[in-house]
C-alpha cells in the first residue's frame, strides 16, 4: 500500500510539472498584453512601453517560467499584474463562494441521484421506473445557463423567494443570507450533474441485482431491498465515488458558467475576468491550483478504491 | 482606452429581436419621486464593466472614469452632464487673451479623504507629474503646458502655445488632484477630495463607496452607493425586478416594457458621446478605393439599426451632437443600396469579401445587420469575433483588419482622425492642419469651426462609418432623485443622487 500510494505521488507531481508548463505556453500564445490593456485605446506606443517596462513584460520565456516555479517551490503564486494582490490571497478569498458552491452541488447531486437511481433500478419495467429513466436522461442534457435561467424565473422573478444574482458584501458573516444566495447556483449545478450521476447510479444497481451474492443473500430470505442495500450497495459506493471523483472536473467547469450568469464573486468568474484582462501570473497560478485539485481528488479516489476493493489489493 | 469604449457594449450585447418599444428621446431628466430623501439610504446602481483596478493615474478605462472621477476624484475644473466646463477644486478660473496663461483660484479647507489638507503644493506637484510621467493616463494632452506655479492660492498654468482643449483636457484624467507623493496603494485604495470616499472593493462583485463626511461642498444626499457590476442585462433587469438594485444604467431599451412593468422603474434615454465606429483599413486592396467605402456606408441603413436597438440615433460623421464642431452631416452618404451597387461596379469590385474583426462582447445585433446589408449590394462580410485583448493586438496595435466595429464612448476624440498612426488609418493633411488650428484657436467657438470643417472633410472622404450615435439607456427606481442621464457611460457624477424610503 505504501508503495502503491508513492508511486500514486510520484504521478501526481510529474502530472502537475507538466501541466505547468503547459498552462505557461498555452497562456503565452494569447494574443495581446496587460500592457496594452491597461494603457487602452488612447494610448501612444511610449505609454505601452513604459509600463510593460514597469511590469517586466520582456523578460525572456524560460526566465519567467523559472521565476514562477520556483516562487510556487516556496509558496509564492506571484501577485497580480494589474491588482498587485497575491495570487493565492485573492484564490483563497473567492475560494469562499466557489468551494461551499461545489460543496452544495455535490451534496445536491447525491441526495438526488442516490435515491432515486436505486428507485430506478428497482421499479426497471414499471411506469414510475421508466418516468424516472426519460426524466433523467431529459435533465442531464439540459444546459446549465438554460436550467439556470429557469430556476430564476421561477425562484427569484415570480416567486420572489430567492435572491437572482449576488452574494452579500459581508459574505460569511451573514451565514443565512449567504446560503440563500448559493442555494439557486448549487441546485442548478447539482440538478444537472444530478440526473448524470443518477444514471451511473441506476446502471451500478441493475448490475449488482444481477450479482451472484445479492441473488444468494435473496434466497437466504431477505427481501431483494434488503438484500441490495446490505450487500449491494457497497459494490455500488465503488463506481458512484469513482464517478462522482470525475465530475468535480464538470463541477469546476459548472462554476465557471453558473458564477457568471448569477455574478458570483468566486474563483470562475475571476479566472474569466483575468483571461480577459491577460492578468497572466494570475491566470496560470489559478488554473495550476485547480488542476492540482483535480488532479488531487483523483489520487483520492485511486487510495479510496485501493483500501475499499480486496480485488486490487491481491492482483497487485 | 480599455472599455473607455466598450461600456455601452450593453446597449447592444442585448436582444434586439424584441418587441420595440417607443421610447422618450432626448435628454429626458430622472423621474420624480414623491417620498422624502432618506440621508441614511444605501442606492444600488448596476453596472456593466467592472474597472480592472483602480489606478486613476494609470489605468484606461471609461469603468474608472464613469464612478472616481468627480465622486472620489476632482480637478481644478469639472464638467456638467451637458459638457459645460466648471470650478471645482478651483473656486474661479481665467485664461488670458493670447491663451498662454490660465489662473484658478484653489479653494480653501479642502481636505483628501484621508484627512490631509490639500495645498497649492499638490496642485503643482499633481499636474507636474501628469505632464511628465510617460506611463499616466492622457499625458500627451498636457504636452503644450509649460509650467505650473502656485502664489498663495493662486496657480497658474503656463502655456508654450495655446491650446484650445486644455480646460477640457483638465476635466479628465490629465487634471486629477491627488495627494503629493501619497503612499496610498492606488490599484487597490483610494485617497481623493471628493464627495464620496472608497468604503470597500469586492473584486468581481461591487465596489462601494461612502459619503464624505468632511466634503467641502454640499454633502452627498445618500450614506452608501454600491455599484453592482452585473453584466448580462437580463440578469441585471431580474436583479432589478427582485429589487436588487435602485438603477440599471448600460441597459437595453428594448426591455423598456419588462423593467417597467411592475411601476418600480422608469427608463430614462439620454444622449451620449457613444459612437459605432465602423473603421475601414485603408491599406487593404479594395478599401483604398473611396468609391468602395463609400458604398459601403450607402449601403448600411442605419435607421434600421437604431430600431433594432431600440435607442441612439443614426449618425453620419466623426462628430457626436454633445461635442463642439457637430455638424448634421446625413446628406453626405445616404442609404441607398443602388447607388451602392453602381459604386462597387464603377470600381471594378465584383463579389468582393471583407472581414469584420469584432470585440465579441459586443453582441450580434450590429454583425448581423452589417452581414445583411453588405450581402444585399454583392460584398460578402465574414464576422470575426474575438476577445478585446485579440482586437488590441491585431486592430489596434498592428492594423492587421479590413473592417473594425467599435463602439467609441470619449467624448471629444477628434484628434484621432488627424493621428495618421492611430488604427483608423486616416492620413489627410488638410485634416490634421484643421485640427492644429482648433488646438491654436484661443476663441472656442473658431475652435470648433475648425473641428467643423474637418469633421465634414473626414466624412466627405468616406473614411469610416459611424453605424450610430448611441443613447445611455438607464432605468430608474421611482424612488430615486437627482440620477444623471447623459453620457453615464462616461461620468456618472452622483453627488445629487437621492433615495427615499419605501
Amino acid at each position: 500500500m505504501i508503495r502503491y500510494t508513492l508511486t500514486r505521488l510520484a504521478l501526481l507531481v510529474v502530472g502537475l510539472a507538466v501541466a505547468s508548463v503547459l498552462i505557461f505556453l498555452t497562456l503565452r500564445v494569447l494574443p495581446g498584453d496587460v500592457a496594452q490593456l491597461i494603457a487602452g485605446t488612447n494610448s501612444t506606443p511610449a505609454q505601452i512601453a513604459a509600463v510593460r517596462d514597469q511590469l517586466n513584460l520582456d523578460a525572456p520565456l524560460p526566465v519567467q517560467y523559472g521565476a514562477w516555479i520556483g516562487g510556487i517551490l516556496h509558496g509564492d503564486f506571484g501577485v497580480s499584474l494589474i491588482t498587485g494582490t497575491p495570487v493565492l490571497a485573492e484564490l483563497a478569498q473567492k475560494a469562499q463562494v466557489t468551494v461551499p458552491l461545489g460543496l452544495f452541488a455535490m451534496t445536491i447531486a447525491l441526495v438526488l441521484a442516490v435515491p432515486l437511481g436505486v428507485l430506478s433500478a428497482i421499479l426497471r419495467g414499471r411506469p414510475g421506473g421508466t418516468a424516472l429513466n426519460v426524466g433523467s436522461q431529459a435533465v442531464a442534457a439540459v444546459p446549465v445557463v438554460w436550467a439556470g435561467m429557469m430556476l430564476v424565473v421561477v425562484f427569484a422573478v415570480w416567486l420572489g423567494w430567492l435572491p437572482a444574482q449576488g452574494f452579500p458584501r459581508a459574505g460569511w458573516q451573514q451565514p443565512g443570507p449567504a446560503l440563500r444566495a448559493l442555494l439557486l447556483p448549487a441546485l442548478t449545478i447539482g440538478v444537472v450533474e444530478g440526473a448524470m450521476l443518477l444514471r451511473f447510479v441506476r446502471s451500478a444497481t441493475l448490475q449488482a441485482i444481477g450479482q451472484d451474492f445479492v441473488r444468494t443473500a435473496a434466497a437466504k430470505g431477505l427481501t431483494r431491498t434488503q438484500a441490495l442495500i446490505r450487500h449491494g450497495l457497497p459494490t455500488m459506493a465503488l463506481s458512484v465515488i469513482t464517478v462522482l471523483g470525475l465530475q468535480v472536473a464538470g463541477i469546476i467547469v459548472g462554476a465557471v458558467v453558473i458564477e457568471q450568469l448569477f455574478s458570483l464573486p468566486g474563483i470562475g468568474r475571476m479566472l474569466v475576468a483575468d483571461v480577459g484582462n491577460r492578468d497572466l501570473v494570475k491566470v496560470q497560478g489559478e488554473l495550476l491550483v485547480l488542476t492540482g485539485f483535480v488532479l488531487l481528488v483523483g489520487f483520492a479516489v485511486d487510495l479510496f478504491h485501493r483500501a475499499i476493493d480486496p480485488r486490487q489489493r491481491e492482483a497487485a | 482606452m480599455l472599455a473607455r469604449t466598450l461600456v455601452a457594449a450593453a446597449a447592444i450585447v442585448a436582444t434586439a429581436a424584441l418587441a420595440l418599444t417607443g421610447c422618450t428621446g432626448g435628454s429626458a431628466g430622472t423621474p420624480s419621486s414623491t417620498g422624502t430623501p432618506d440621508p441614511e439610504a444605501s442606492a444600488a446602481i448596476r453596472l456593466v464593466l467592472e474597472p480592472s483596478n483602480l489606478d486613476i493615474r494609470q489605468t484606461a478605462g471609461a469603468a474608472l472614469d464613469q464612478i472616481l472621477m468627480d465622486n472620489v476624484y476632482q480637478g481644478l475644473v469639472s464638467r456638467t452632464p451637458d459638457q459645460k466646463i466648471v470650478p471645482a477644486l478651483a473656486s474661479e478660473f481665467t485664461k488670458s487673451a493670447d491663451g498662454l496663461t490660465y489662473t484658478f483660484t484653489l479653494r480653501e479647507g479642502v481636505t483628501f479623504a484621508d484627512g490631509q489638507k490639500l495645498t497649492p503644493d499638490d496642485v503643482v506637484w499633481s499636474l507636474t507629474q501628469h505632464k511628465t510621467q510617460a506611463g499616466w493616463a492622457d499625458a500627451d494632452t498636457l504636452s503644450r503646458v509649460k509650467s505650473v506655479t502656485a502664489s498663495g492660492q493662486t496657480i497658474t498654468i503656463t502655456m508654450s502655445t495655446p491650446d484650445s482643449t486644455l480646460l477640457w483636457n483638465l476635466t479628465g484624467r490629465a487634471g486629477v488632484i491627488l495627494k503629493k507623493d501619497d503612499k496610498v496603494d492606488y490599484k487597490t485604495a483610494a485617497n481623493g477630495t471628493g464627495p464620496f470616499v472608497l468604503g470597500s472593493w469586492k473584486q468581481g462583485d461591487s465596489i462601494t463607496f461612502e459619503r464624505n463626511d468632511a466634503y467641502w461642498g454640499t454633502k452627498a444626499k445618500v450614506k452608501e452607493v454600491v455599484f453592482d457590476y452585473i453584466p448580462d442585462n437580463q440578469a441585471a433587469l431580474n436583479a432589478a425586478l427582485a429589487g436588487e438594485v435602485d438603477v440599471l444604467t448600460g441597459f437595453d431599451a428594448n426591455l423598456k416594457d419588462q423593467v417597467e412593468a411592475g411601476g418600480d422603474f422608469r427608463l430614462v434615454l439620454g444622449k451620449s458621446t457613444d459612437k459605432g465606429t465602423l473603421a475601414m483599413n485603408s491599406h487593404n486592396t479594395w478599401l483604398k478605393d473611396k468609391r468602395v467605402r463609400q458604398a459601403i456606408r450607402q449601403a448600411i441603413d442605419h435607421e434600421a439599426v437604431v430600431k433594432a436597438l431600440g435607442s441612439g440615433q443614426p449618425m453620419y460623421g466623426p462628430i457626436p451632437q454633445l461635442d463642439p464642431g457637430y455638424e448634421d452631416l446625413s446628406a453626405v452618404a445616404p442609404y441607398d443600396p443602388a447607388a451602392a451597387k453602381q459604386l462597387l461596379k464603377d470600381a471594378g469590385a465584383h463579389d468582393i469579401t471583407l472581414t469584420l474583426t469584432i470585440y465579441n462582447g459586443y453582441g450580434t445585433t450590429i454583425p448581423q445587420i452589417l452581414v445583411s446589408d453588405l450581402n444585399a449590394v454583392g460584398i460578402t462580410l465574414k464576422v470575426d469575433a474575438v476577445e478585446f485583448p485579440t482586437w488590441l493586438n491585431d486592430v489596434y496595435i498592428n492594423k492587421n483588419y479590413d473592417l473594425s466595429f467599435v463602439l467609441h464612448t470619449e467624448a471629444r476624440d477628434f484628434e484621432n482622425w488627424a493621428n495618421p498612426d492611430y488604427y483608423f488609418t486616416y492620413d489627410n493633411p488638410q485634416v490634421q492642419r484643421l485640427y492644429q488650428q482648433s488646438l491654436d484657436a484661443t476663441d472656442d467657438a473658431q475652435a470648433a469651426g475648425y473641428l467643423k470643417q474637418a469633421a465634414r472633410i473626414v466624412s466627405e472622404d468616406m473614411a469610416a462609418d459611424w453605424v450610430y450615435n448611441g443613447a445611455s439607456v438607464v432605468a430608474v427606481g421611482t424612488n430615486i432623485t437627482g440620477m444623471p442621464s447623459v453620457n453615464v457611460n462616461e461620468r456618472l457624477n452622483l453627488a445629487e443622487i437621492a433615495k427615499s424610503k419605501g
